[in-house]
């Protein structure tokens, strides 16, 4: 005869109910007890989403800044460049590229050390050759560009390509837009690679890295440098930055083995390990503000129950299983929690939406490993919802184990007694 | 004194919520001791590397010689210059320096680099660069003397005692200057700009071959005090600097890194705000719950007469008792964990941010503030956040009172 | 004079001759190397010369050949003037002291070439602009000793002390007979061969006998060559004048 399944739910349904009326029967002790809950879940949310997001930020500012997501080059190219290392057929390599479900965008670019001559002056330049649209869907360097327009295909009537320069030749050379740029070179082929630009814009600041860069179109430098349609690098964007070493590895399978495919985090390996460092020093903060939660949940919790002493003894004198009310303790906390979080989640959505939508302007723009951040911007996601939630839920439910026991262990007389 | 040594009773009576309430805000207490210590630690490695590696707490130059590196803007005379500094007992140490940019050639391949003429025994007392040695010998003032970066070295493929000719521009539109050198020294900052494009000569010879007769490019500082040199406006700044020449403390020409150490003041300023705001809702919860209880007891109380500005002395000077004896837990254990931090520090491993290495462990830094604001504002926001359930006391009514039991 | 000193002053005289032999002997040897290398670092230039050569480059990646028309005065004048292929032609180098400047003529610009490209190498060859311009008096800033076999005169240059090098030494090997060099060896500090330039293929060029193609190899560096061939030498023409070099004939069109 099976009377126990009917009976163990009508049980747990009558625990359900005497658990909520607790809890609404002392409703200033309850709503204390949430404040405080409902206090942590958000700090906790609000701390982790501003970590996360201004970490994840920075990689992503930086990487679509300077190296995209996946480098290839030919070679060692990376480690020691030099202008013949440069990878052959690239119209062959980028289809292959676009069809891989991981890459989103991706971009070609050439570089060669040079010279740059104005009418009196003279300066070292580092010339960079970039395909005017691939370079404007995978970076920001569109947003750099300042005092004039981004780089155009196209000759102009005179038969003169347009060129963006950075800050510091603008000053060492003393030109702007309009002027005219002489680059000096090396060409591929050894000769002496030499012809005359129109700046056609200025790029960055004075201390940024890009302060002696020379932008041409793509097109221009290859001939400028006696290229051919060989470039030196391609820099892909692929679908989620997470992946990249992953996807990384999975490309330098497919592809031939003389060329290399670095993830950002080997390109710029000091940066990586600077934000490996700053994400360290972020789970110590984070894991600080948790543990100052967790006390605070340890504190309502247990006194809340402790102070039930003589209503437990009651419950026991009239026949109240221990067991009982061990679980109708545990019940009431993880509602409790429960509906702490809900409500700090309901807090918690607009906060963190403003933090990642708006953020925080910094009084001027930081440094990180050579990119400016102007703002530090918070992460919305599901772990910044969820990893407070289960959390405070746990830890409350934890808490109130060791007093729910003892509470089911005690004696009515004892605690009929105690106040 | 009857309110405290009643307050002292009634916490006693619940021993256990007392104590849970002390660990709660203790443990507050100790956890912002302990960050705090380690953020100040942290700026205090960031700026000591920024400025110490190399670049110096403070530094001279010609107007418009920060913007473009120009070698022809050179201070010609910085004899007045160095008077001052000399003069100054705010200043620890300072360094005249030349550089420009130019070729590295060995037998085997060349290089471009930045070419830095240092005054050996000035450098010393102002940067670390004499520390970065990985191989070789410091400058000791001899003419051939030449100390590259370790990646520099890898490229020239060259080992001590090789022949290194350098070749740069002569000032002022003069023609080029080429040296013979002998590799004496290789550093590593562990930064890459620096190991892969740097060149130290000495001062003299490097302004012989540039035709520069006393003039210098820079002249770096070094404060005897530390704190002055978060100091943008020191008196010494405005001292050295005139019409022609600009003195700018490490925040003007590192602007990044000052930035960061604002941001980082500001994050733990909002943490610490925060974290105590969520002590305070604990202790007006364990206010409450304490006079929840008692609630049968202060409707005696006021039935006999007690004034309710008397209940909320009571309720306050429990909770003031809480707080102090919060802070003496809190700030015993903060202290030690923290004392213990400073004396073996944080490790954090290897990184660099703005292009300055952090190889060394981070020092907590303890401070006085730390022992005495800190808990302060503690036992204030203690005391605040129980006005509230004090208010609660003050305004039970005891008819109402003496009819609760449970 | 005392009968018995004679025997003794005799045999002094014997060895001052003796002495002053040797000593006599030593520098002659110098002086002798010091004729032999002047002799040779004039071969290709006599007080002016005018020449045609081709440069062929070698490299892993390309191989280029270049025709340029050569002009020298002295020691401190020279002119360069690219004849071929079609995309160089026209790019001309002038060569004043220690100043070198460079014309291009698809930009029309005249361009001094500054110290960082003074250690590049001089149109993708193997020389540097260096070994072009550097007026090295070999004679005056290197010791020199010489050895004789029975068909080379065999100099090695060791720099002195304040001499601006980055070679450790360099061995000149030259034909005893023909009066031409036949190589050129620059050593490291450590006595390690850096680079090799040979002479080869002796032809008459203005009445003296001149080894038409110079061979640079630098040996660290596998599949590099340079190989200088000249196709025709004037020594002290009447056409090459002090007006050749100069700026404004830089850019001339020719």
């Amino acid at each position: 005869m099976n009377v126990q399944g009917p009976a163990l739910a009508w049980q747990s349904v009558l625990l359900v109910r005497l658990a909520f009326r607790n809890i609404l029967r002392h409703r200033r002790r309850t709503l204390l007890t949430m404040l405080s809950m409902t206090g942590g879940y958000i700090l906790c949310a609000a701390a982790i989403s501003l970590q996360y997001g201004s970490y994840g930020n920075a990689i992503e500012f930086f990487v679509k800044d300077r190296t995209g997501h996946i480098q290839i080059h030919e070679g060692n190219y990376l480690q020691r460049p030099r202008i013949h290392k440069a990878i052959a057929e690239p119209d062959d390599l980028a289809r292959r590229l676009i069809n891989d479900a991981d890459v989103i965008a991706l971009t070609t670019r050439v570089f060669a050390p040079s010279l740059a001559y104005s009418e009196h002056k003279n300066a070292p330049a580092n010339v960079i050759g970039v395909d005017v649209d691939g370079e404007a869907a995978t970076t920001t360097i569109i947003a750099k560009v300042h005092e004039g327009e981004f780089l155009t295909g196209q000759a102009d009537a005179d038969g003169y390509f347009s060129a963006l320069i950075g800050m510091g030749l603008a000053d060492l050379l003393k030109i702007g837009g309009g002027d005219e740029l002489i680059l000096i070179s090396v060409g591929a082929d050894g000769s002496i690679a030499n012809d005359i630009f129109i700046v056609r814009g200025l790029v960055g600041t004075r201390r940024s890295a890009d302060r002696l860069n020379v932008y041409l179109p793509l097109g221009a430098a290859q001939a400028f440098l006696s290229m051919g349609d060989r470039v030196h690098e391609f820099s892909l964007i692929i679908r989620n930055l997470g992946d990249s070493v992953a996807v990384a590895d999975r490309l330098g399978g497919l592809l031939p083995e003389s060329l290399s495919v670095d993830p950002w985090e080997r390109v710029e390996l000091t940066f990586y390990k600077t934000m490996q460092a700053d994400r360290e020093a972020m789970f110590v903060t984070l894991g600080i503000v948790v543990f100052i939660v967790c006390i605070g949940v340890l504190n309502t919790v247990l006194m809340s129950v402790l102070e039930r002493t003589r209503e437990f003894g009651v419950l026991k004198a009239i026949g109240t299983r221990p067991g009982r009310i061990a679980w109708m303790v545990l019940t009431e906390n993880a509602i409790l929690s429960g509906l702490s979080c809900l409500l700090g989640l309901f807090l918690a959505l607009p906060i963190v939406g403003f933090m990642t939508i708006v953020g925080f302007e910094l009084a001027e723009p930081m440094d990180v490993g050579g990119v400016l951040m102007s703002h530090v911007r918070g992460e919305f996601s599901l772990r910044i919802f969820a990893v407070p939630f289960a959390l405070v839920v746990t830890t409350a439910v934890l808490v109130s184990i060791p007093p729910g026991i003892r509470a089911a262990r005690i004696l009515p007389i004892q605690a009929l007694a105690s106040t | 004194m009857l309110n405290l040594k009643l307050a002292f009773r009634n916490l006693f009576r619940n021993g256990r919520r007392t104590l849970l309430t002390c660990l709660l805000i203790g443990f507050s207490l100790s956890a912002l001791i302990i960050v705090d210590g380690i953020i100040l630690g942290m700026s205090k490695l960031l700026v000591e590397s920024a400025t110490h590696l190399m670049s110096g707490e403070a530094q001279v130059h010609r107007r418009g010689y920060l913007d473009s590196f120009d070698v022809d803007l050179y201070i010609a005379d910085p004899g007045a210059l160095q008077a001052t500094l000399e003069r100054n007992p705010a200043v620890a140490g300072y360094s005249m320096r030349v550089m420009s940019g130019g070729m590295v050639s060995s037998p085997y391949n060349v290089a471009a680099a930045m070419i830095l003429g240092l005054d050996a025994g000035q450098e010393k007392s102002v940067s670390r660069i004499s520390e970065s040695l990985v191989d070789g010998e410091y400058l000791s003032g001899m003419d051939t003397e030449l100390i590259i970066g370790s990646d520099l070295a890898d490229l020239l493929e060259v080992k001590l005692g090789d022949r290194i000719v350098l070749t740069l521009s002569q000032v002022d539109g003069g023609g080029i200057s080429q040296e013979l050198f002998r590799l004496s020294g290789i550093s590593r900052f562990g930064i890459r700009e620096l190991d892969s494009t740097t060149a130290f000569i000495n001062l003299d010879r490097a302004r012989g071959m540039m035709g520069m007769d006393t003039a210098v490019h820079e002249i770096a500082i070094r404060y005897a005090e530390g704190e002055d040199s978060a100091n943008r406006n020191h008196p010494l700044l405005a001292e050295l600097s005139n019409s022609e020449y600009e003195a700018l403390g490490w925040k003007d020409f590192n602007a990044s890194i000052g930035t960061m150490l604002e941001t980082i003041d500001l994050v733990t300023i909002v943490v610490g705000m925060i974290l105590f705001l969520l002590a305070s809702f604990g202790v007006i919860n364990t206010m409450f719950m304490s006079i929840y209880e008692r609630i049968y007891e202060f409707g005696v109380i006021k039935a006999i007469g007690t004034r309710p500005t008397d209940l909320i002395k009571l309720v306050l000077c429990e909770s003031f008792l809480i707080a102090v004896g919060s802070v003496i837990c809190g700030t015993l254990l903060g202290g030690a964990v923290s004392y213990y931090f400073s004396v073996s520090g944080v490790i954090l491993g290897e990184f660099e941010v703005s292009g300055i290495a952090f190889h060394n462990n981070i020092y907590s830094v303890l401070e006085p503030a730390q022992f005495i604001e800190f808990p302060i504002y503690v036992i204030l926001l203690t005391v605040i956040a129980s006005l509230y359930p004090a208010a609660f006391a003050a305004k039970i009514v005891p008819s109402e009172a003496l009819q609760k039991s449970l | 004079m005392i009968i018995g000193s004679r025997p003794l002053l005799c045999a002094s005289l014997a060895l001052f001759a003796y002495l002053g032999g040797i000593a006599e002997a030593q520098e002659s040897n110098a002086e002798r190397a010091k004729q032999i290398i002047e002799e040779v670092d004039n071969l290709y230039r006599g007080d002016a010369s005018d020449a045609r050569m081709k440069m062929t480059v070698e490299t892993p990646q390309y191989q280029r050949t270049l025709t340029m028309d050569s002009a020298t005065l002295g020691r401190e004048r020279m002119l360069i003037r690219i004849l071929g292929p079609k995309k160089d032609r026209g790019i001309s180098t002038l060569k004043q002291e220690s100043e070198m400047w460079n014309y291009f003529p698809k930009i029309n610009k005249v361009i001094k070439v500054p110290p960082s490209m003074m250690m590049g190498s001089w149109m993708g060859s193997d020389f540097n602009n260096d070994d072009l311009v550097r007026d090295t008096d070999l004679t005056e800033e290197y010791v020199l000793k010489l050895t004789e076999t029975s068909d080379t005169f065999e100099i090695s240059l060791t720099p002195k002390q304040k001499t601006v090098t980055v070679w450790g030494r360099i061995d000149y090997v030259i034909d005893k007979h023909a009066r031409v060099p036949i190589s050129q060896t620059y050593f490291d500090d450590d006595g390690e061969k850096i680079r090799v330039m040979s002479f080869s293929e002796n032809r008459e060029f203005s009445g003296r006998t001149i080894p038409s193609v110079m061979e640079m190899v630098p040996l660290r560096k596998p599949g590099h060559r340079t190989v200088v061939t000249f196709e025709r030498l004037q020594l002290n023409p009447d056409s090459v004048s002090a007006d050749l070099f100069t700026l404004r004939n830089l850019k001339k069109r020719f």
